[in-house]
C-alpha cells in the first residue's frame, strides 16, 4: 500500500497533519523540511580528525563570519561537522538545495535550522510563504531577536555556493550585521560568496579557512592513508601529496585504488609519474575495480540528488541493495549517509559518474528519470516525482501524477505556481490524453496566454467531459513499463544486471487515470469554474462547483486535506461569478465559507480574491468604510505571505480607488488606478470597476465624452451585470447632464434595472433629481429601506434627494434637518461626492450656519474668509473666491511644487531642472494646475493659489 | 565568442563527454577544451562544471574569432 512508502519518503516526525502556527514544519512549497538538510552529515569510520583546522575554527565563535572555502572534495563539510560535534553547544545547520532555490525557501530553511538547534526566533517573526522572496521586516525581526541573545547562535550554511539567488547574500549580510554578537555565521562554500568580505577582513571580523589550509599536510595524508590500512614510506606520501596538491578526495581515492593493487607503493609511484587529471583518473580506476553490479548501481543512482535503498532498487532492478549502500558508505568512496536511510553520492563523484553513465549507456538517463518518477510517485513524493517525470519527458505520467494528486489548483495559487509553470513549459501539444490536456489548460489559463488555455480546456472537455470518450488509451500505453525505445542500452551494456522487474513501488500512481477518474473530473470542474468566472457566466460556474462538490466524496479525503487551495479556489470562482451577476447574498455565502477556513499560504491568493470581491460588494452596497477595510484586508492577506507583487489584489486596489472617488480624493484614485496593471486574465467585475473609476475621474476633469466612452467599452462577459449596467447608466446620465442635455440624462436612467438593490435605486434617484425629474427621484428614493439597517451610502443619498426636493418646494427647514442628520454619518464614511454633486441649493445651505459647522474641516475649507491658513492635511482647492461651494479636485503634491515654482517666477525649464523631471512633464502639471484652479495664465494661477492658501 | 579552457592533467575521453559542446585536445600534460561559448552565463557554467568535476583550470582565454583549427600548440613549455 501507498502508506508504507509514503512513510519511507517522509521522514519520521514530519507529520504534516499536526502543525502549529508558529513552528511550521513545512517549507514555503508546503513540503516537509527534510531532516537530512538540517543536521551535519555523519563522519565515516575513515574520517581523519584534523586538530590543526578545528582549532582555527574555534575562532569562529569570536568573529561574526567564518568562511570555509575550497573545491569539491577538499573535506570542508566533514571538517565543520567534526568541529560542530565537538563544540558542546547546538549548531544550526542547513545544507543548501541543489536546484536554484529562491530567497523565501532559503530563509524558511534558516529559520527551521535555528529552531532545530533550539534557537527559537522571536515570536511574531513570521515566515516567508513565497519560495522566491522574503519580506524585509522578517529579516529585521530575526536580526533583532538574535541580537538580544546572551550566547551567540552558531549557524552553519553548507553548500552555500548552491544558493544562487543574488539577493540572499545581501539579506544574509543585513541579518549578520544587525544581529551583532548574537549570531556567528559559518559559510561552507566552493565559491567566494558575494558578501563584502573585504570589510570583514579589514575589521578582523572574519575567520577564513581556504584551499591552501584545507590541503592535507604529509602528516595528515599519512594519517588518512593509515585509516585506509596503507602504511607508506614518507617520501611516497610526500610524492602523493605533491601530485594531488593535498586534495583530500584525491588522496582518499588514491588510497582506495592503491589498496586494491598488489603493490601499493609501486602503484602510487606510477600514479605520481602520470599526468592524468586526478579525480577523473582515480575515479575511473576505483570504479572499474568495483564489481560490475556496484558500478551499475553507482552509475544509475547518479541521476538522483538523494536516494533510499528502495529507490536505488527501482533504478537498478535489483533487490536488497541496503547492505551494498552501507558498505559503500563505510568505505567512504562515493556514498554519503544522510541518516534515516537516505544516501547521496558525493557531489564530486556524482558529476563524474553522470559523465560515465552517458558514455557507457547513452540514452539511458531519461529512462532512469522515468523509473525514479514512477517510484517517487508511488511513494507519494509528488513534487520530486514531477521533477523526474519532466526530466524524462514522460508527460503522460507527470500530468497524471499532478492531476491525481488534486494539485491542479497550484497553478493558480502560491507558492508553487511558478515552479509548475516552468516544469510543464515544455509540454507540447502532441501529448494527447485527458491528464495532459487538463494540465496544458491549467498552465495556460494561469499563464500569460489565457485565451490558449480556453482552447485547451475545450479540448480537455472532449476527453473528460460528460459523454466524452474516455480517452484513456493514450495515457495507459505510455505509463506502462519501460518502453522498448529507451531500454535496450541498459541490458546490452551491463549483462550482469537483470531486467527491470516491477519492484517495491506499489502501482497506485503507475496505473493511469481513466478517462472518468474522479480526480480528472474534479480538475476539470475547477478549470471550468475558472473559465466560467472569467466569462461572467454564473450558471456555468454554479454547475462546475456543484459537480465538484459531488466529486469530493469520491476522492481520498487525505488529498483534499493536502490541497486546501482546491476548495478555496472553487468557492472564490463561484462567489465571483455571483458577484458579477449581482447576487450579493449568495456571493457573500461563498466568500464566508472560503474565508472561514483556516488560513495558510496555499489559500492566501484565493482568500485575497474573495476579500477583494467582498470589498466590491460593500462598496456597491454603499458602505465605503467597510469596503476600504475589506480591501485593505485583502491586500494584507497576500502581504502576510510575501505575495504582494504587482498584479495581485487587482480588484482590492480598484475598490480602494472607487472609494477614493466617492470621497472626492481624486489624486489618490488616480494613483491607485495607474498603479494597478491590467492582469492577463481579468475578472469581469474588476474590469467594470476599472472602467467606472476611469469614467468618474474623466467626469471630474470635465471630459464628459471620454467618460461616456470609458463606460461604453464593454466588458467581455457572457451575461450582463445588473450593477455594472446601473453604474454605466449613472455615468452616462451625468455626462449628458454636464453637456446640458437633461432630457437625455433622464432617459438613460429609464432602462436601468432598479431591482439591482437599494444602493443603486438611491444613486439613480440622485441622478434623476440632478436631471430635474424630482417626482421620479422622490418615488425612487422612497423605495429603499432607509431605516437603521440601510447602508450609510443609501441613507445619505436618500437624504440628499429629499433635501433637494424640499428645497425646490421652498421648505428650507426640512432640508436643513435632513442634511444635519446626513452630514455626521457622511463624515464618518468620508463620503464627499454626493454633496459635491448635489444641486446649488444644497451646496449654498452647506456654506451657511448651522450646517457650515458640520461641513467644515472635511467637506468645506476649514475656515471662512479671509483665505484660510493651511490647517493640517490638504485643504480643498479651487473654490470660488467668495468662499462658495466646495470643490472638486485638489492639487497633487507635484502640482503644488510646480505652482510654487511659478510663484518664484521660475520658467518651465527651471522648474523642470529643480524637480528633476522633463519640461513636458512640467507643462502637463501646469495644465492641470490651471484647470483645477480655473485659470488660464500663470499670474492668475499664483494669485488663486495665494487665495487658497497654497503658497 | 570562442574560448579555450586549459586544465591541468590529461582528461579521459569519458570525462570529456561532460563537455559535449567543446572540442578537446591533450598536450604537454594538459587538456585544452575549446569551442564556441554562447555568452557569459555559459562561460561561468563551464567553469562551475570544471570545478564540480574536480578539474584544475590553469588558463582561460578568449580566442580570435575565426579559428579554423584547434589552437596552436603553446610556444613555450
Amino acid at each position: 500500500m501507498a502508506t508504507r512508502d509514503a512513510d519511507s519518503t517522509r521522514e519520521p516526525g514530519d507529520d504534516t497533519g499536526t502543525r502549529e502556527p508558529d513552528t511550521p514544519r513545512t517549507d514555503p512549497l508546503g513540503e516537509p523540511f527534510l531532516h537530512t538538510r538540517f543536521a551535519p552529515p555523519a563522519r565515516p569510520a575513515t574520517f581523519l580528525h584534523r586538530p590543526r583546522l578545528t582549532q582555527r575554527l574555534d575562532r569562529a565563535l569570536d568573529t561574526p563570519l567564518t568562511m570555509v572555502n575550497g573545491p569539491a572534495g577538499a573535506g570542508k563539510t566533514l571538517l565543520v561537522a567534526d568541529w560542530a560535534a565537538r563544540l558542546g553547544q547546538p549548531v544550526a545547520w542547513y545544507t543548501g538545495e541543489a536546484a536554484g532555490q529562491g530567497a523565501g525557501m532559503f530563509w524558511a530553511s534558516v529559520l527551521h535550522a535555528l529552531r532545530t538547534a533550539g534557537v527559537e526566533p522571536p515570536p511574531g517573526v513570521g515566515r516567508p510563504a513565497d519560495a522566491g522572496r522574503v519580506d524585509h521586516g522578517l529579516l529585521a525581526r530575526l536580526a533583532d531577536g538574535l541580537s538580544g541573545r546572551d550566547r551567540p547562535a552558531v549557524l552553519v550554511l553548507d553548500d552555500f555556493d548552491r544558493q544562487t539567488a543574488r539577493q540572499v547574500a545581501d539579506q544574509l549580510e543585513f541579518v549578520l550585521h544587525h544581529s551583532g554578537p548574537g549570531l556567528r555565521l559559518v559559510l561552507v562554500t566552493r565559491t567566494e560568496p558575494l558578501l563584502p568580505l573585504h570589510r570583514y577582513r579589514a575589521a578582523d571580523a572574519m575567520t577564513e579557512i581556504r584551499d591552501a589550509d584545507l590541503a592535507l599536510t604529509p602528516e595528515e595524508a599519512a594519517g588518512l592513508l593509515a585509516l585506509h590500512g596503507l602504511h607508506l614510506p614518507d617520501d611516497a606520501v610526500r610524492g602523493l601529496v605533491a601530485r594531488t596538491r593535498g586534495w583530500a578526495a584525491g588522496v582518499r581515492l588514491c588510497a582506495m585504488a592503491a589498496g586494491e593493487s598488489a603493490d601499493p607503493v609501486a602503484y602510487l609511484r606510477e600514479f605520481e609519474a602520470g599526468r592524468s587529471t586526478v579525480a577523473d583518473f582515480l575515479l575511473a580506476e576505483v570504479l572499474t575495480r568495483q564489481p560490475a553490479r556496484t558500478q551499475e548501481l553507482l552509475l544509475r543512482v547518479s541521476v538522483l540528488d538523494r536516494f533510499r535503498p528502495e529507490l536505488a532498487e527501482a533504478l537498478t532492478g535489483r533487490a536488497g541493495l541496503e547492505p551494498a549502500l552501507a558498505a559503500l558508505h563505510r568505505e567512504n568512496a562515493f556514498v554519503e549517509d544522510l541518516g534515516h536511510s537516505w544516501y547521496r553520492l558525493h557531489p564530486l563523484f556524482g558529476e563524474i559518474l553522470r559523465a560515465h553513465l552517458r558514455a557507457r549507456h547513452p540514452g539511458l538517463e531519461p529512462e532512469l528519470h522515468r523509473r525514479a518518477a514512477h517510484w517517487l510517485g508511488a511513494a507519494d513524493a509528488v513534487p520530486e516525482a514531477l521533477v523526474h517525470g519532466a526530466a524524462a519527458r514522460d508527460w503522460h505520467f507527470t500530468a497524471a501524477a499532478l492531476v491525481s494528486d488534486l494539485a491542479l489548483g497550484q497553478f493558480f495559487t502560491a507558492p508553487r505556481a511558478g515552479e509548475l509553470a516552468a516544469l510543464f513549459a515544455p509540454l507540447g501539444p502532441d501529448t494527447r490524453g485527458p491528464a495532459p490536456d487538463l494540465v496544458r489548460a491549467a498552465r495556460d489559463l494561469a499563464g500569460p496566454d489565457p485565451a490558449r488555455g480556453l482552447a485547451q480546456l475545450r479540448r480537455a472537455r472532449a476527453g473528460v467531459g460528460p459523454g466524452g470518450p474516455a480517452g484513456v488509451g493514450a495515457g495507459a500505453a505510455a505509463v506502462g513499463p519501460a518502453s522498448a525505445g529507451t531500454a535496450p542500452a541498459v541490458d546490452s551494456a551491463a549483462p550482469a544486471v537483470p531486467r527491470l522487474t516491477p519492484t517495491p513501488a506499489p502501482p497506485a500512481l503507475s496505473s493511469p487515470l481513466s478517462g472518468t477518474a474522479p480526480e480528472l473530473l474534479l480538475g476539470h470542474a475547477l478549470l471550468e469554474a475558472v473559465a466560467a468566472r472569467r466569462a461572467g457566466a454564473v450558471g456555468r460556474a454554479e454547475a462546475a462547483v456543484t459537480a465538484a462538490r459531488e466529486l469530493r466524496c469520491e476522492v481520498p479525503a487525505r488529498l483534499l486535506d493536502k490541497h486546501p487551495e482546491l476548495s478555496a479556489l472553487l468557492l472564490a470562482q463561484v462567489g465571483a461569478a455571483r458577484t458579477w451577476a449581482g447576487r450579493f447574498t449568495d456571493a457573500r455565502a461563498a466568500f464566508a465559507e472560503a474565508t472561514a477556513r483556516p488560513g495558510g499560504v496555499a489559500t492566501a491568493l484565493p482568500r485575497q480574491d474573495c476579500l477583494g470581491q467582498l470589498a466590491l460588494i460593500e462598496h456597491l452596497e454603499g458602505r465605503p468604510a467597510k469596503a476600504e477595510r475589506t480591501a485593505t484586508a485583502a491586500l494584507a492577506e497576500a502581504e502576510r505571505y510575501g505575495l504582494d507583487r504587482p498584479g495581485s489584489g487587482t480588484l482590492a486596489r480598484l475598490v480602494l480607488a472607487a472609494v477614493a472617488v466617492d470621497r472626492a480624493d481624486l489624486t489618490r484614485a488616480r494613483t491607485l488606478l495607474d498603479g494597478t496593471p491590467v492582469p492577463a486574465a481579468p475578472d469581469p467585475s474588476a474590469t467594470a470597476c476599472r472602467a467606472l473609476v476611469t469614467a468618474r475621474l474623466l467626469l471630474a476633469r470635465g471630459d464628459h465624452r471620454a467618460a461616456a466612452e470609458a463606460v461604453g467599452t464593454a466588458v467581455a462577459a457572457d451575461t450582463p451585470s445588473p450593477w455594472a449596467e446601473v453604474h454605466w447608466a449613472l455615468v452616462a446620465s451625468a455626462a449628458h447632464l454636464a453637456d446640458g442635455r437633461p432630457d437625455s440624462a433622464v432617459k438613460v436612467l429609464d432602462d436601468v434595472p432598479y431591482a439591482a438593490g437599494p444602493a443603486h435605486a438611491a444613486e439613480a434617484a440622485r441622478a434623476l433629481l440632478a436631471a430635474g425629474d424630482t417626482v421620479r427621484a422622490l418615488a425612487l428614493a422612497g423605495e429603499p429601506d432607509t431605516g437603521s439597517r440601510a447602508a450609510p451610502g443609501v441613507r445619505i443619498a436618500v437624504a440628499l434627494v429629499r433635501a433637494g426636493a424640499a428645497l425646490e418646494a421652498g421648505d428650507t427647514a426640512t432640508a436643513c434637518g435632513l442634511l444635519a442628520r446626513a452630514l455626521p454619518e457622511a463624515r464618518r464614511e468620508g463620503l464627499r461626492r454626493p454633496f459635491l454633486e448635489a444641486g446649488p441649493g444644497v451646496r449654498r445651505l452647506l456654506g451657511r450656519p448651522p450646517l457650515h459647522a458640520l461641513a467644515t474641516g472635511w467637506l468645506l475649507p476649514s475656515a471662512g474668509p479671509p483665505p484660510p491658513a493651511r490647517v493640517g492635511g490638504r485643504p480643498p482647492v479651487g473654490g470660488r473666491p467668495e468662499g462658495g461651494p466646495p470643490v472638486v479636485e485638489e492639487l497633487s503634491g507635484r502640482e503644488r511644487e510646480v505652482l510654487l515654482g511659478l510663484a518664484q517666477l521660475l520658467s518651465a525649464e527651471e522648474i523642470a531642472a529643480e524637480l528633476y523631471v522633463s519640461v513636458n512633464t512640467v507643462k502637463t502639471h501646469l495644465k492641470s494646475v490651471y484647470r483645477k484652479l480655473g485659470v488660464n495664465r500663470r499670474g492668475d494661477a499664483v494669485r488663486r493659489g495665494r487665495e487658497q492658501g497654497l503658497l | 565568442m570562442r574560448y579555450e579552457i586549459r586544465v591541468d592533467g590529461l582528461m579521459s575521453e569519458t570525462l570529456a563527454h561532460a563537455f559535449p559542446e567543446l572540442d578537446h585536445v591533450t598536450m604537454s600534460g594538459q587538456t585544452v577544451l575549446y569551442g564556441p561559448v554562447v555568452d557569459d552565463a555559459h562561460l561561468y557554467g563551464l567553469l562551475t562544471r570544471c570545478q564540480s568535476l574536480g578539474l584544475r583550470v590553469v588558463e582561460l582565454r578568449q580566442l580570435p574569432e575565426p579559428p579554423p583549427e584547434p589552437p596552436r600548440p603553446p610556444e613555450s613549455g
